[in-house]
């Protein structure tokens, strides 16, 4: 029961964290695209620009891995 | 390495500006510059005079006839052949003489092409109609239209067949059929004479009728199914035709390109004139040159012109700002262009291109890492390498991939990865360090102590940058972060019990000390950023864990395709296992790049890298105005 919790808790961080990313590089990505299609010049600034939400999933990943590495046994 | 640069004043006779203007543009060593800009000299321009300015208007007026007959033209964009000099008069009466003639010749070959493209779909038609036409023998009086309607309108015949029989009192005769599942073809007869109300019929029933090309416009239909079917087939001999005689032209016209970019060159070395300053007598030039080649340029400036010119080195004025050159040894330069991705680095600062030959394929293989997949992209890389340009972005991207698979070989021995779980399943070869797939708790922490590295790196190279550069406000906040950072970590240390208890004390002082000085450094704002900063910093180090996250995910995949190839009977097993590995390697190529990328873009860069420098472009190697084909057969 406790470990199938923690599983669902550390599946929880990833998955809100991938959601919140997705959603912000949608927005990031369309806009971007915009711009390159202005100036391709602005190509790696908008791949930073579109990396930059990743680390919304990466924390999430972070927790997941502290609650089945500290509780998980 | 960014290229010291030097600033020079070439100063001269004004009867030798031509013949320096020449020789500058022939070397390529030097950016010219507005003399006036930020130098402290006012000087007054070189004004451009009648006879140059019509010769401007010429050489423009030339350079666009060219590009327009060398888009034409296949096959004539080639390496330029030397020529030499190149009389420009007599060019412009060339190519007012053949232009006409290369324009009717590539104009026919496009329409033959059309032709070729267009007749199977009259013939297509024509074909499926042909069973409805009567013969129309000893009709002379009588006219037919054929016509093709959609089946789900096929209503719209009935409404025809009325329409006509008031019109034209019944005297006229329509046959249709469904001649597809989807189309319903039907054939008119009425009498030449009532040819206009018919049309108007058919155009208030917006029904519309089978149209031949002109030439076919007066056969009768079977006569020009006929027509068609042997033009069809003589077609390609004629196109071949066409062609060769258009190769034929380009072969006879080779030195069409080396013309083109002289008299761009000649352009360029006109419209420089504007930029530079002038006294009664004499011109000054003004530019920058790699400090390197300085005296190269100036040996050259007198072997070409003697003492018609003469180069002085000038002092960089306070607000000047040289432009940039990286120049790295050869495994470091495809990194450049990753580089140039984000923007230039300014003048003066790190060059990081040596360091991302150092540490994105280290990163990039951290994440794959797995040996089959690294000699698959390392042959993919290399033919890709190959094929493409020299000069290109691709083939930049390919050495970058050729040295990522490199280090994917090496984390895959590590890892005792060889597609996924497979080596050790088939012949049980054990990872010299960890299995990722067990032991997941070092491999984050590897990456985190990666992270931590690479971003403490950063840093200190931020630093020292400052440092070079004078600037107190981005040292003092370089180095609170630095300090607070190893109290940070120190303190993760103790608490985790890697380090005695003794640490913990010292460790918080550090900690406290760094950021004290940092909200120092950014003065009232510093007190609600300073913290924020740190935060930030720790953020990137945790960032890191991707290296782990990514390469989880590849193995996981790699099992998955294992697996699935086990449960199924062996030839389907190996094409199943074969689908997923090459989906595994393609996401394992994309994801690490970019992941491998901004780790050093955000993280890494963040911390040191100053960025708004301008390229450096010698006069007489713009390579904007290369030129590019419209046309290709």
């Amino acid at each position: 029961m406790e470990i199938g919790l923690i599983a669902i808790g550390a599946g929880l961080a990833v998955g809100l964290g991938a959601i919140a990313t997705g959603f912000a590089q949608a927005r990031i990505g369309s806009a971007g695209i915009g711009a390159i299609a202005e100036n391709p010049e602005l190509t790696g600034r908008v791949i930073l620009l579109v990396a930059i939400p990743e680390t919304l999933v990466i924390l999430g990943f972070a927790v997941a891995a502290m609650l089945i590495i500290l509780l998980g046994g | 390495m960014l290229v010291p640069m030097a600033k020079v004043n070439i100063v001269g006779h004004r009867s030798s500006l031509d013949p320096v203007l020449t020789s500058l543009h022939r070397a390529s060593l030097l950016q010219v510059i507005d003399v006036n800009d930020d130098s402290g000299v006012r000087l007054p321009p070189l004004t451009i005079d009648d006879e140059d300015l019509a010769a401007i208007e010429d050489l423009r007026y030339l350079r666009a006839r060219l590009d327009s007959l060398l888009g034409l033209l296949p096959g004539a964009v080639g390496p330029p052949l030397e020529t030499g000099p190149v009389d420009f008069e007599e060019l412009r009466s060339e190519l007012d003489r053949t232009g006409p003639e290369i324009e009717e010749l590539v104009g026919r070959l496009d329409a033959l092409r059309r032709e070729k493209e267009a007749l199977p779909r009259h013939l297509e038609s024509l074909r499926r109609l042909l069973p409805l036409l009567p013969d129309m023998s000893g009709l002379d009086d009588y006219e037919t239209t054929a016509l093709l309607v959609d089946a789900r309108h096929a209503g719209v015949l009935g409404e025809l067949n009325e329409g006509l029989t008031l019109d034209l009192e019944g005297n006229f005769e329509m046959v249709s059929d469904r001649i597809d599942p989807r189309t319903i073809g039907a054939v008119l007869i009425y009498p030449r004479h009532a040819a206009p109300e018919v049309q108007r019929r058919l155009g208030h029933e917006q029904v519309s009728r089978v149209r031949l090309p002109g030439e076919y416009e007066t056969l009768s239909f079977r006569e020009a199914l006929v027509e068609m079917e042997r033009r069809l087939a003589e077609l390609p001999a004629v196109i071949e035709n066409a062609e060769d005689a258009v190769a034929d032209f380009v072969r006879a016209h080779p030195h069409w390109p080396a013309a083109r970019r002289a008299v761009a060159g000649r352009l360029d070395q006109l419209g420089a004139i504007r930029r530079l300053g002038a006294t009664s007598h004499t011109f000054v030039l003004s530019g920058w040159v790699p400090r390197e080649q300085l005296d190269q340029l100036r040996h050259h400036l007198e072997s070409e012109v003697g003492g018609g010119a003469v180069v002085h080195e000038a002092e960089v004025g306070p607000h000047e700002e040289p432009p940039v050159l990286m120049r790295n040894r050869a495994p470091a330069r495809p990194f450049e262009s990753l580089v140039k991705l984000l923007q230039m680095p300014r003048y003066g600062t790190i060059d990081p291109a040596m360091l991302m030959l150092i540490f994105l394929p280290l990163f990039f293989g951290m994440m794959l890492g797995d040996v089959v997949y690294g000699l698959i992209l390392i042959g993919v890389a290399a033919y890709v390498r190959r094929r493409a340009s020299e000069t290109g972005f691709v083939h930049d991207l390919s050495r970058v991939l050729i040295f990522g698979g490199m280090w994917t070989v090496v984390w895959g021995v590590i890892y005792g990865e060889y597609l996924g779980d497979l080596g050790h399943r088939l012949f049980g070869i054990e990872p010299i360090w960890i299995n990722r797939e067990e032991a997941i708790e070092p491999l984050l922490l590897f990456s985190l102590a990666v992270g931590a590295v690479h971003v403490v790196l950063g840093l200190v190279l931020g630093i020292w940058q400052a440092r070079q550069m004078k600037d107190r406000h981005k040292l003092g906040e370089r180095v609170g972060m630095l300090i607070a950072l190893i109290g940070l970590f120190a303190i993760a240390g103790a608490a985790a019990g890697m380090l005695p208890d003794s640490f913990m004390t010292p460790a918080i002082a550090a900690a406290i000390v760094g950021v004290v000085l940092l909200i120092a450094a950014g003065g009232v704002m510093g007190l609600l950023m300073g913290p924020l900063e740190v935060m930030g910093t720790i953020g990137n180090v945790l960032s890191y864990l991707r290296i782990a996250a990514i390469g989880l995910a590849s193995v996981y995949l790699a099992r998955v395709a294992n697996e699935l190839g086990v449960a199924a009977p062996l030839w389907l097993g190996v094409i199943v296992a074969s689908l997923f590995h090459g989906l595994n390697l393609v996401l394992g190529v994309f994801s690490p790049t970019i992941q491998a990328l901004r780790l050093h873009y955000v993280e890494f860069f963040g911390k040191f890298y100053e960025s708004g420098g301008k390229a450096f472009r010698p006069f007489g190697a713009d390579d904007t105005d290369q030129l590019r084909p419209t046309y290709q057969p």
